[in-house]
């Protein structure tokens, strides 16, 4: 079920530019993405690198032209002086010629990366599955207004604001979003994947390395945008069991009525943790269908407008139980 | 009613309240006060000075295309103002509400603004920047110069002209309205479905949003009409097509893109607006709605609409430098293909605003192809750029420190444009501060640009140049700012943090906030040098009096006229012999510019018809905001009659009688130096000034008056 | 070789002010800037065209009734016959104004305008029986874009005849100046740019819908 934890080999990382290595190799610097710790996050690192570099060996020599010419043909300067020279068949071809390779090469790169990320089947992780086999953990994703309520079918338990998935093992969302659309992304582990009413997308991601990870919406979704963020814990095999095993002695269950109320809008002032420890099956495909029908969860005029003093109100009858 | 509305209406004043009216918000209370004293004191200036005559005649009326692109780039200026100050406020609540410690004032619970308030903010200052400060400033500019460089007495609608101009005003006043009746829409400058549908944005800060946004639509839409027609139609004698200088090619391709892009924005927004009002089903997420459609209309037209910006910018850079290294553009015809061939690209790239949308790899790929693409020609015109330069001599004027200024901006924001074009880097920081920052330096390569253009051509328009030592200071100050600002902002990227938050929760952010923060210091020292550089300016304008050829090595049409340009452009219609008619004409000693013999000139009359239009399209979209059914009707019946009536009126021209345009002309003295400006002299420009004749000032339509007039902007 | 150098002026013998020049012809100046406006409202219609492709699936019925349900052709080929005679006549008009014929204009342009207002009347009859039957824009997606389309096309039908009407009333004032011919030139535009759209209002939204 594991898949081994091997970094790639990462030849670009000894051309990196030593300022962003810095920056990147500081553990507490808050770049996430230059310190990836999943697969697909190590996957778009590689070829952000490449590109970079790629970019760089065009950029830079322009720049120093640019300068070198501003310098040498300054009024006054050394530069000969040609007033009515406007054309030249070389440089007219060098000057296509270059960026014309360039994207050329870089188009190449990026539709390989494209392939190699892409949400629905990425073909990093189906490589690493082929090779060792394996389960994946399924987790069914539903954005609120506004909490992140994740859901772990095979389980039958729910976690708001906070994604358990076990280290090595690929994890296998499917999302969908009760009201608007929201982005769901973790900078360490994966990349964006739109979460959208009354649709399904879907992502994977494989954790390398035991921690904990923020993660967030990434797109703005309304009042709570800035609230609606999760911890994202990597734990290994057992520990994930062992989760789930306490997870499941929670009180508090999820039914399909009971999530009609819990996906009233709701801004998670300093986080609103809670699992479920029995939801109702087949909840996620339930509420595609009730948003597809035209369910709408309506934000009230108070979270919209003005606002004052709204959310310390708000924060004082914090709620949490059952739904 | 037709749909479920939260909160009051009542037929007379719709949704209008008076807890619409903010009064309990500071800091719109302290903005409005001081927008109150600032009216008053013009208001009351205009009165004292009795000049109510003279705005009337001159400006309110005019359909002359230089005043009327002197107020479009007045308009940007004023809404750039306010653009900057809603990034004053989301820079320093940014630096304020970091980590959970973080203080809240004023009923926020970090920082001081709430979520509802910042989102007005953001929302406005993506708005306002894009449609309502970067797209006047250029079609300001496209209006002045396009007619004086191919040899025109005005553009080929000048009525519709200055109707375009007052829609857009009449927009932007909305925006400036909605500061202090109601709110603005608090959810991205380009709208999010179905976030901006009604039982989520119940307010009416949407319907400001979508109103302003048309109103501005309409406006550019008609412009881009006129500047097309004026290119294909208007050019002097001998403008071939490839005689055409570049900025005029550059505007004709920015417009042949806002012609047919604007359309497809109109859409987008009725729609939405169709569901807001009637309740249709177009973006909702159930009923059979497609919310992803709103995407595709709006980055259809969102994507062009880049361009639409910086092809103009472009057109700027290819004028100034060439004029400032003294020698002749490097390859003009790649100039002009690499213009169409970015026209033509912006059409087959939108999809790469919304990658992460799980279309299938195949799609992404070919969105990543093309957006790549518009690489090329870009990459072209730098380098075109860089050997114009080289085997020149360079002068390092304020109008040229822009354009390279420009240049740099555009290689880092190029490189980093490449970089988002990757999809799976997009994947990673899609709606992130990497791409805010990308397209923020694309933006300042517009704005580089436009403060270029404006020192380049102002002694054109004004007769008199601005100052350089404040405006060296401003430049300097703008350069340090952006470095500071984004180049941190390039970290957070970096970080991941994404776009719009209004409290961020990871304290490890901290340092790059404040970084930023310091960064905006510097903007607002530059704006301060900003203000200091047209002040002294004006009050040196004596002083600083400018010939025809300003800069001495100036290349086109538009430099062989007097400066101030007089209301006809040209007393002769001139004759185009070369490409860089100008340079051809100096280089032969031909610079005379007091042909004599002069005939009348038939000119278009002033009419306030545009003005009223404007006034109405803004109480229709009052109307429309607050649901106040009956004004609107009314507002739409005025329009349809006042057009009706319009079409009547016979006498809608004039004739500039031959003797005022003698006097006028026997009036300049551009006494042209026969040579190119001497070696070694900063700015050396050899040039005799003319002496301005400010009589009654214009030639306008009402008046009959035959006195020498200018265009009177020097005064 | 530059190509500066291809088109090389004589300066002895250049003319730099082109005296006596007559500026712009005006007429030819409206028209192309109408066919450019032309343009504009052909991408509008072109966005709702995409805008039906994208709505028009099972799922954007929303268990409303689908087109071939309720599309009533008798109306469509009753609108497609007054729209195309109207512009035919109003050809008719544009031939008596070569001709300098003031009464034929004016009276084949009144016919033309009734026939314009027999269309919205069928139009308004059509829409009026799809709204008893219950059929409205807010019942689906689809239906959203479907009555859309149909409203806007008859909107323009609307501001042809209203433009008609004005006119005719300038004809009659003001006679055959530059003024009027070039506005009756772009309303032959404007009036051909309807049926032309017309054409594809029918064959999508119609006869689509139909055997969908």
């Amino acid at each position: 079920m594991f898949i081994k934890n091997k970094r790639y080999k990462m030849w670009a990382q000894m051309v990196l530019p030593p300022a962003l290595l810095a920056l990147g190799g500081c553990s507490d610097s808050g770049l996430y993405l230059l310190k990836p710790e999943g697969l697909m996050s190590r996957t778009f690192y590689h070829y952000f690198i490449l590109d970079v570099v790629i970019m760089l060996l065009i950029v830079i020599p322009t720049t120093l032209l640019t300068i070198w010419a501003m310098w040498r043909y300054r009024k006054g300067g050394k530069g000969s002086y040609h007033p009515t020279w406007s054309h030249s068949n070389a440089i007219e071809a060098i000057v296509w010629g270059i960026p014309l390779v360039t994207v050329g090469i870089l188009s190449y790169l990026s539709v390989k990366a494209i392939y190699d990320v892409n949400p629905y089947n990425p073909g990093v992780i189906a490589k690493a599955q082929k090779a060792d086999g394996g389960d994946p953990v399924e987790v069914d994703v539903i954005a609120t207004d506004w909490r992140w309520l994740f859901i772990y079918p095979q389980q039958h338990i729910a976690s708001v604001n906070q994604l358990v998935v076990p280290v090595g093992t690929p994890v296998k969302f499917r999302l969908t979003s009760t009201s608007v659309v929201n982005d769901f992304l973790i900078p360490q582990l994966v990349g964006m994947i739109d979460v959208m009413p009354g649709m399904r997308t879907k992502q994977a991601l494989v954790a390398d390395k035991a921690g904990t990870y923020i993660g967030f919406s990434a797109d703005y979704s309304g009042a709570g945008l800035s609230w609606m963020h999760f911890q994202t814990k990597a734990v290994s095999a057992a520990q994930f069991a062992q989760w789930v095993k306490s997870a499941q002695q929670s009180p508090q269950h999820l039914s399909y009525a009971g999530f009609n109320r819990f996906a009233k809008p709701y801004i998670a002032v300093g986080g609103d943790q809670q699992t479920f420890g029995n939801v109702q099956s087949g909840l996620f495909d339930y509420v595609i269908g009730e948003v597809m029908r035209g369910k709408v969860w309506r934000t009230p005029m108070a979270m919209t407008e003005n606002m004052v003093n709204y959310m310390q109100k708000q924060r004082a009858e914090q709620k949490a139980g059952d739904y | 009613m037709l749909v479920h509305l939260q909160g009051p209406w009542s037929p007379l004043l719709g949704r209008l309240t008076l807890q619409q009216i903010p009064y309990h918000v500071p800091i719109l209370m302290v903005t409005f006060i001081v927008v109150a004293i600032l009216a008053a004191v013009v208001l009351a200036a205009a009165t004292y000075f009795g000049k109510w005559g003279y705005l009337w005649r001159e400006w309110l009326t005019t359909v002359d295309h230089k005043k009327i692109g002197v107020m479009y780039i007045l308009l940007g200026l004023i809404m750039l103002l306010r653009g900057f100050a809603d990034a004053l406020m989301i820079r320093t609540q940014q630096a304020m509400a970091v980590g959970p410690s973080s203080p809240g004032e004023m009923g926020a619970v970090h920082g001081y603004l709430t979520p509802f308030h910042l989102g007005q903010i953001f929302t406005a200052h993506g708005l306002i920047m894009v449609v309502f400060a970067a797209t006047p400033l250029l079609v300001g500019l496209m209006n002045i110069i396009v007619p004086l460089q191919i040899g025109a007495r005005d553009m080929a609608y000048p009525y519709l002209n200055a109707l375009g101009l007052w829609l857009t005003t009449a927009g932007a006043a909305l925006v400036m309205l909605s500061l202090f009746v109601g709110n603005f829409a608090h959810g991205g400058w380009y709208g999010f479905v179905p976030y901006f549908e009604l039982p989520y944005s119940p307010g009416v800060g949407v319907d400001y949003w979508m109103w302003t946004f048309q109103l501005s639509a309409i406006g550019t839409s008609l412009g881009s009409i006129n500047l097309i027609a004026t290119i294909v139609k208007m050019r002097a004698p001998g403008m071939t097509w490839m005689r055409l200088p570049i900025f005029t090619w550059a505007s004709l391709s920015t417009n042949l893109i806002a012609l047919t892009s604007f359309p497809v924005l109109m859409v987008a927004l009725a729609l939405l607006g169709l569901d807001r009002y009637v309740g249709t089903h177009f973006y909702t997420a159930g009923m059979g709605g497609n919310l992803m459609l709103y995407n595709d209309l709006f980055w259809v037209w969102g994507h062009p609409e880049v361009y639409f910006l910086i092809l103009p910018a472009f057109g700027i850079m290819s004028e100034i430098i060439p004029t400032f290294s003294e020698k002749t553009l490097f390859g003009y015809a790649t100039m002009v293909i690499a213009s169409f061939a970015i026209g033509g690209v912006s059409w087959g790239v939108w999809l790469h605003h919304f990658f992460t949308m799980a279309a299938t790899p195949s799609v992404n790929s070919f969105y990543s192809v093309t957006t790549m693409l518009v690489g090329i020609p870009t990459g072209v015109k730098v380098f075109n750029w860089i050997f114009t330069m080289y085997r020149g001599r360079v002068r390092y004027e304020l109008p040229m420190l822009w354009a390279l200024l420009a240049l740099f901006l555009l290689l880092v924001g190029g490189m980093t444009g490449m970089m988002n074009a990757f999809a799976s880097n997009d994947y990673m920081w899609h709606n992130g501060l990497f791409v805010v920052a990308h397209f923020h330096l694309m933006v300042l390569t517009i704005a580089a640009s436009i403060f270029g253009a404006v020192e380049y051509w102002f002694p054109k328009v004004f007769g008199f140049k601005l100052e350089q030592k404040w405006g060296t200071w401003f430049f300097w100050f703008m350069v340090i700012g952006s470095g500071i600002t984004f180049v941190t902002m390039f970290f957070l990227g970096f970080g991941g943090m994404t776009r719009r938050l209004d409290y961020i929760p990871y304290t490890q952010w901290s340092p790059y906030l404040h970084i930023m923060l310091l960064g905006m210091v510097f903007y607002v020292v530059a704006v301060l040098f900003f203000v200091a550089h047209l002040y002294v300016s004006l009050r040196d304008r004596v002083k600083n009096r400018a010939g025809a050829d300003v800069w001495g090595t100036g290349r086109s049409l538009e430099w062989a006229t007097h400066s101030p340009v007089p209301a006809y452009n040209f007393a002769i219609t001139p004759n185009v012999n070369a490409r860089d008619e100008w340079t051809w004409r100096k280089e032969n000693g031909l610079t005379e510019l007091h042909p004599g013999d002069y005939e009348g000139i038939h000119m278009p009359k002033n009419t306030g018809v545009p003005l009223f239009l404007g006034i109405l399209f803004m109480g229709l979209g009052f109307a429309l905001i607050w649901r106040i059914w009956w004004l609107a009707l009314l507002c739409v019946a005025l329009i349809v009659a006042l057009i009706i009536i319009r079409s009547f009126d016979r006498d809608t021209d004039m004739t500039i009688p031959a003797h005022a345009v003698e006097q006028v002309e026997s009036g300049a003295r551009d006494e042209m130096s026969a040579t190119m400006p001497t070696a070694g002299v900063r700015g050396g420009t050899v040039i005799a000034h003319s002496i301005p004749q400010s009589g009654t000032g214009g030639i306008s339509g009402s008046t009959t008056s035959t006195s020498p007039s200018w265009a009177p902007m020097d005064r | 070789m530059s190509a500066s150098a291809a088109q090389k002026v004589d300066p002895a013998q250049a003319t730099l002010w082109a005296r006596h020049y007559a500026g712009h012809d005006m007429i030819g100046t409206r028209t192309f800037g109408f066919w450019l406006y032309m343009l504009t409202d052909a991408m509008v219609y072109a966005a709702l065209f995409a805008s039906l492709g994208v709505l028009s699936h099972a799922v954007n019925l929303a268990g409303g009734p689908s087109p071939s349900a309720f599309i009533n052709p008798i109306y469509a080929y009753g609108e497609t016959i007054t729209l195309f005679l109207s512009v035919l006549i109003y050809g008719y008009s544009m031939v008596a104004l070569k001709n300098g014929n003031r009464g034929a204009v004016i009276g084949s342009m009144f016919v033309a305008m009734l026939l314009g207002i027999v269309y919205l009347v069928i139009a308004g009859v059509d829409i009026g029986n799809m709204f008893a039957h219950g059929i409205f824009p807010q019942v689906s997606g689809f239906l959203s874009i479907f009555f859309t389309i149909i409203i806007y096309h008859a909107l323009h039908i609307l501001v042809g005849v209203v433009w008609m009407l004005v006119m005719m009333v300038q004809i009659a004032r003001e006679g055959f100046s530059a003024n009027v011919i070039y506005r009756l030139i772009n309303l032959r535009l404007f009036w051909h740019f309807q049926a032309v759209i017309w054409v594809f209002v029918f064959t999508f939204v119609y006869l689509q819908g139909m055997v969908a």
